[in-house]
């Protein structure tokens, strides 16, 4: 690790890291508003229409309960997005970006081991997705307590759901720091870590939504963040260890091939 | 007078085995068997037009690049095993170098400095020689203009004096001023002991400033010798006009002189080496006036680029 690295990544993402907190904040207290003035209503309409009941299970999550329409938030197109600032946008820049920009070239010169710089990095997107994360939990208690629905929600599991989504978001972290490390160019790269990371959503929505399709859904990364489940019952263990080892291999990789691998000239 | 770079038979080739192994594609033969030796305290020019293999020498010297063959120490350090011990004593100036541009100059100068962890006894200096001092360091390195952008990578690179310097290309987008101030600051860091390796295609700067060249093509080094040594080897064409009707000197057969023709009371011949010879054999004849173009660096360079250019 490095700290005058550290720091700089500190002082060149301060404003996009307060950005992604604020809204995500925002987006946390939207979901328990939602349930509080309409999840009585949409359940009343889908148990008029039983028909239409799976398709209001987006991505694992519902309407009716407190646990479900949280749970929507965070599968959400809107909360991934967000958190895909620190797991996707950041890791994807710092490697490829950079070495297609030519700043990596002029840090690597110095005398700074490739596998410190990669540790520096990603200790500093696992700071900004655990504090985006917090984000998420902290608007969402905020707002159920303003809306005075404390008590359907479980507060000690609240540190499970947020090591869950943390372990969710550094996985696949850790898979576009692989791509980073492996691409030399960021359009390669970006196009490789969307490319896992869009086939894994679909997957899982369509699952979520079409019963004949639920077979695909432990295919999906995000399948193993089920904050229903651990709003309810405490971490889920399986989905956590999973988790860890899919990020664990992305980072093993990493750790091999980033000090070995030659680094082209920039763009 | 201590080695500070020293190559045997370094190679790299591109493609073939790679990895990762799906990156695999011909090979690409960007250097190939470069064996040169950099001294302490000289200015060290490598030349070769784009795509010659001097960017790839300095980058495998650096560790970005890993050798295919052969074995490089710098400063007595092996590059691949002790490339960050090298770093820490090196400064670099890559070719268009790129900063991080929301940056000042000067936060881009303090972070780069910080990573050395070495103090930075030149920075001032550098700034107001090279023109960079006042509002210009507290701007944002996205306003600057070309020649700033080089100015502020040479300062980056010099700043910390670094025993060895490594500059790709170092006076593009300066201009002629700037230039004298860089060459200047050159002179002074050989004259402080310290070396600089820089690559370049101005062969003027070169010749001004170099105590040994090597010269690369397709990967390989076509010359390595001193540049004054270069310049004696460079046949020089020599005019000699005559008085009215006198005869010329006879010079057929002297020592280093060749290609003598006389026409209309001018003579003119192609003279190599030491011009000794020559000034005695014209001694005492009556000539009007006489003209010895000197060698340039520019000659010996095309001549090695010819297609059948001379062994080394």
């Amino acid at each position: 690790m490095s700290r005058v690295v550290f720091g700089h990544l500190l002082r060149q993402n301060a404003l996009r890291l307060i950005v992604v907190i604020v809204a995500l904040t925002g987006w946390g207290m939207l979901m328990p508003v939602i349930y509080s003035a309409f999840g009585q209503q949409l359940a009343d309409i889908v148990n008029t229409f039983p028909a239409i009941q799976q398709f209001v299970h987006f991505g694992g999550g519902d309407l009716f309960s407190l646990p479900g329409t949280i749970a929507v938030g965070y599968i959400h197109p809107i909360a991934i997005a967000l958190l895909s600032v620190f797991a996707i946008a950041l890791p994807l820049s710092w490697i490829a970006g950079e070495q297609q920009r030519g700043t990596l070239e002029i840090v690597l010169a110095r005398p700074i081991a490739r596998i410190s710089y990669y540790l520096t990095l990603l200790a500093a997107s696992t700071l900004f997705t655990g504090l985006a994360m917090a984000a998420t939990l902290v608007g969402t208690v905020l707002a159920t307590a303003a809306v005075g629905l404390l008590d359907q929600l479980t507060l000690a599991n609240l540190p499970a759901l947020w090591l869950n989504g943390l372990l969710l978001y550094l996985a696949i972290a850790a898979i576009s720091f692989a791509a980073s490390v492996t691409f030399d160019r960021l359009g390669p790269a970006a196009g490789f870590v969307l490319g896992i990371v869009l086939t894994s959503y679909f997957l899982q929505v369509l699952g979520s939504l079409w019963p004949d399709a639920e077979w695909l859904q432990p295919y999906s990364i995000f399948h193993y963040l089920d904050p229903s489940a651990v709003l309810l019952d405490g971490l889920q263990v399986f989905d956590a260890v999973l988790l860890a080892a899919v990020g664990a291999l992305a980072v093993v990789y990493a750790l091999a091939v980033f000090p070995r691998r030659d680094l082209a000239a920039p763009a | 007078m201590a080695t500070v770079i020293e190559t045997q038979g370094l190679s790299k080739h591109y493609g073939g085995r790679s990895f990762p192994p799906w990156r695999g594609h011909e090979t690409v033969r960007a250097l190939s068997d470069l064996t040169i030796d950099v001294r302490e305290a000289e200015v060290f020019g490598f030349l070769g037009p784009n795509g010659a293999g001097k960017t790839t020498t300095i980058r495998l010297l650096l560790g970005f690049l890993h050798p295919t063959a052969g074995s490089a120490s710098v400063l007595g350090r092996d590059i691949v095993r002790d490339n960050r011990a090298i770093r820490a004593l090196t400064g670099y100036l890559p070719g268009g170098i790129a900063f991080y541009d929301t940056l000042t100059g000067e936060q881009m100068l303090d972070y780069l400095a910080r990573l050395y962890g070495r103090p930075t006894p030149l920075r001032s200096e550098l700034i107001e020689r090279l023109e960079m001092a006042g509002r210009t360091m507290k701007r944002p390195v996205r306003d600057y203009s070309r020649g700033m952008r080089q100015k502020l990578g040479i300062i980056q690179a010099l700043q910390h004096d670094p025993e060895l310097a490594i500059l790709d290309e170092p006076t593009e987008g300066l201009d002629p001023l700037m230039q004298r101030a860089f060459y200047d600051i050159l002179e002074e860091r050989r004259a402080a002991g310290r070396t600089v390796f820089f690559s370049s295609h101005i062969l003027s700067e070169v010749e001004r400033l170099c105590d040994r060249v090597a010269i690369v093509r397709a990967g390989e080094v076509v010359a390595l010798a001193n540049v004054a040594e270069l310049l004696n080897r460079r046949r020089r064409h020599v005019e000699i006009r005559m008085l009215d009707d006198s005869m010329p000197p006879a010079l057929d057969g002297v020592a280093g002189v060749s290609d003598v023709v006389r026409r209309d009371g001018v003579l003119t011949c192609e003279l190599e080496g030491d011009i000794g010879p020559f000034l005695a054999a014209i001694h005492g004849a009556a000539i009007a006036d006489l003209t010895i173009e000197p060698a340039r660096l520019e000659e010996v360079f095309l001549e090695y680029y010819a297609d059948e250019g001379p062994a080394t």
